[in-house]
């Protein structure tokens, strides 16, 4: 009698792993278009893990030289050298850089005035003029860091005779801290991006579809509980999350030469919390009895949310605002951030307390909610 | 030639007709456009803010009178924020490595009197590199600190990168504050939004049976698929209306043609349905079709060339990206809208575009004609 509940909690588990089997397309969205394009794409974005990428690298640069001196012959060798600029066009002047940008052929040119090096021998500042095709989006913070980048490389090559009183000081600035590449920052995001998707998807879609087609309503006139549904389904779901979590980080260490600096435990045990907390939303908007295609509309404003609010295209320290309280308040950014700081830093899972304690109470929340709602709310559902 | 006309007009009439009567489609039309923009502009409003609260902490083990200037200098900057003050370096790196704080400065013993020896003095910068931008920004904030002690010094000398300026010169004119992903955000509407009346037009039609009874009308075959890529042209169009507010709401100035907008839109848009067309030809559920599409969506911001410049991606997807006519699209409205371009600057994106969508357009046709 006592293990009635376990049985019945196993069965609407077993019963959502045989629906799930009989529906191809779910399976392959789910299991692999998901993970494997995102991840895919994250590869053909940032380069793979092991190997530097540079953005700026292969863009096609004019680089016209008007000062003719020692120190321009420099800066471009330094700029050659440094990785960020290998496709450095000589042979442009300045008219005519000026009519090849906006065509593609060139996206910016590099121009050292007359009188560059003059400046620098007298103690004055040498400037350097970049024009740029900016229909690009972002060429000119990515070509300026970049050139600032070089620029600090080209002071330790200065120190020769022909500009060294130049020197004296100064104060250098020397950067420290483990650099990771694009690929390993995107990975952390793309984890949590496909366990959210995927796993919204199954909870509400699948709690619409029930609606939709009556299923819902006699699953309510059985002796099941409540209770026993959410958490069948919870089983159901995790399962999946595992697969996809696997197939994700295999293919980004296996394919993409990651190498995450956390236990593969602690991965699956933040993937599994962020699929618990997505569940319990999920829980919520289900209880509202909306039809699929509005909880696709919802899931798409979640993961819109997430992509702008949860530190992948901004940090989430210079948000401003109403943006910083959105970002505050998504309980998902603090996953995101448990999976960066385990996976970039290293940094061991219990030592983030406050991030854990965060998903934890949120989750416990949304289920309890979810649970409320589902029982005011069964009339509704089930007619 | 008037009848296909008169019927392909009916049919694109009923389309949006429906669509009226669907409030959620309605939705996903009109506040599609809105809410995408608006959380974008909230976004990258944040990229052009005069001052930022990054955490930092400083460790100054020097204690002398030039680490005190640094330091009330990097406590004044409107980019970072000091939230700790050390006198042992190691408590500000575990502050950078426990996640308390983006950055540590470290001021080491001997700074003043190195520096005030005219010798180079240094400090040092622990970043988390985790964080994509505020590293960056410590790091500016450093120089900038760095340079104004020297600055006061007299020495009239750069600290940090090199006793070098950098002068950009964008050659649109706009400020490189402007926003740099609107066009590229209009391309995503456009894309989003030809996709799902392509969904609503077939999916839908067949999920309620009523493609068969349209069949056996005395309209062909022809005209009713005419009449939906009309109904998407006119939706787009109006999509790229609101859009076009929304640009001169926030700003923007649009410094080409407009009707080369409204045609690269449309271009783009029938290139979409053609997609839709194809993929509803093997996804028979509309919500199946819809989550492909959203699924679809966040990977197209990066490979399309909607937020960034299919010139900053990595071999493999900038060769993805030159192979998706949607980023000829992409491309062809920032050059339109920023540069103010002509026919003549974009005819070949327009072609490329052209082209791909008669191509598919009639497979697309055949395979979905069939699965009804």
């Amino acid at each position: 009698m006592g293990f009635t509940p376990l049985r019945d909690v196993l069965a609407v588990a077993a019963n959502e792993f045989r629906q799930f089997r009989r529906s191809r397309t779910a399976m392959l969205i789910s299991l692999v278009v998901l993970p494997l394009f995102f991840t895919s794409s994250l590869g053909g974005a940032s380069g793979s893990a092991t190997s530097r990428f540079s953005p700026t690298a292969k863009v096609a640069i004019a680089f016209i030289d008007e000062d003719m001196t020692w120190t321009s012959t420099l800066l471009r060798e330094v700029l050659a050298r440094s990785g960020d600029f290998d496709n450095l066009l000589d042979g442009f002047r300045v008219d005519t850089a000026l009519a090849s940008l906006g065509t593609g052929r060139i996206y910016a040119a590099i121009v050292v005035p007359k009188g560059f090096q003059d400046s620098l021998i007298r103690n004055q500042t040498g400037r350097l003029i970049i024009y740029m095709d900016d229909s690009e989006p972002f060429i000119s913070q990515r070509l300026t860091s970049a050139l600032t980048n070089s620029l600090t490389n080209l002071r330790t090559y200065l120190g020769t005779p022909q500009t060294q009183n130049m020197q004296p000081g100064q104060i250098q600035i020397i950067r420290k801290g483990r650099v990771f590449g694009g690929f390993s920052i995107g990975l952390t995001i793309i984890l949590s991006l496909v366990v959210v998707f995927a796993t919204f998807y199954e909870v509400a879609g699948g709690m619409s579809r029930e609606y939709e087609e009556g299923t819902y309503a006699r699953l309510s006139v059985t002796p099941l509980s409540l209770g026993a549904l959410m958490l069948g389904k919870t089983i159901h779901i995790l399962f999946l999350n595992v697969i996809r979590t696997f197939t994700v980080l295999g293919l980004a260490v296996y394919v993409y030469g990651a190498q995450p600096r956390a236990e593969i435990l602690t991965l699956l045990t933040i993937s599994l919390l962020i699929s618990l907390l997505t569940i319990g939303f999920g829980f919520i908007v289900s209880s509202f009895g909306l039809t699929v295609r509005a909880v696709i509309i919802i899931e798409f404003f979640l993961i819109l949310f997430l992509f702008a609010f949860s530190g992948f295209i901004i940090d989430k320290e210079m948000l401003q605002g109403m943006s910083r309280i959105i970002s505050i308040m998504l309980p998902w950014a603090y996953g995101i951030e448990m999976f960066k700081r385990t996976v970039l830093a290293g940094q061991p899972l219990l030592s983030m307390p406050i991030h854990l304690s965060i998903i934890a109470s949120s989750t416990i929340l949304f289920y309890l909610i979810s649970y409320f709602l589902l029982k005011v709310s069964r009339e509704r559902l089930v007619t | 030639m008037s009848r296909l006309l008169q019927d392909s007009s009916t049919v694109a009439l009923k389309e949006v007709r429906e669509l009226t009567r669907d409030p959620v489609s309605l939705a996903l039309t009109i506040m599609f456009p809105i809410l995408l923009v608006t959380i974008f502009v909230a976004i990258v409003s944040s990229f052009s803010a005069t001052s930022y609260d990054i955490p930092v902490v400083i460790a100054d083990l020097d204690g002398s009178a030039s680490s005190s200037r640094l330091l009330d200098g990097l406590t004044a900057s409107p980019d970072i924020k000091v939230t700790q003050i050390f006198y042992d370096d190691g408590q500000a790196i575990r502050a950078v490595e426990s996640g308390e704080a983006v950055g540590a400065i470290i001021i080491p013993k001997g700074f003043e009197e190195t520096l005030l020896s005219g010798r180079e003095a240094y400090i040092i910068v622990q970043t988390d590199n985790s964080k994509t931008l505020t590293p960056l920004l410590v790091y500016s904030a450093a120089i900038t600190k760095t340079r104004e002690l020297t600055s006061d010094y007299g020495n009239q000398l750069q600290g940090g990168a090199a006793s070098l300026e950098v002068i950009s010169r964008p050659i649109s004119g706009r400020p490189l504050s402007g926003d740099p992903i609107l066009p590229g955000m209009l391309g995503m509407i456009t894309i989003l939004g030809a996709f799902d009346d392509a969904v609503n037009a077939i999916t839908r039609e067949r999920e309620r049976g009523t493609f068969p009874r349209l069949i056996l009308t005395p309209v062909n075959v022809f005209s009713i698929y005419a009449g939906k890529m009309f109904a998407t042209l006119l939706l787009n169009g109006a999509r790229t209306t609101l859009m076009i507010i929304i640009f001169a709401l926030t700003g923007l100035v649009i410094r080409g043609n407009i009707l080369m907008v409204y045609l690269t839109t449309s271009l783009m848009a029938m290139f979409t349905l053609a997609v839709g067309l194809t993929l509803s030809s093997r996804i028979r559920s509309s919500s199946t079709l819809t989550i492909l599409e959203i699924a679809l969506t966040f990977p197209l911001f990066q490979l399309a060339g909607s937020f960034s410049s299919p010139e900053f991606l990595a071999p493999g997807g900038k060769a993805i990206s030159k192979m998706l006519p949607w980023t000829y699209g992409n491309i062809a409205l920032r050059k339109i809208i920023y540069l103010g371009l002509g026919l003549e600057a974009v005819s070949s994106h327009l072609l490329i575009l052209s082209i791909s969508t008669i191509i598919l357009l009639p497979i697309a046709t055949v395979l979905s004609k069939r699965t009804m």
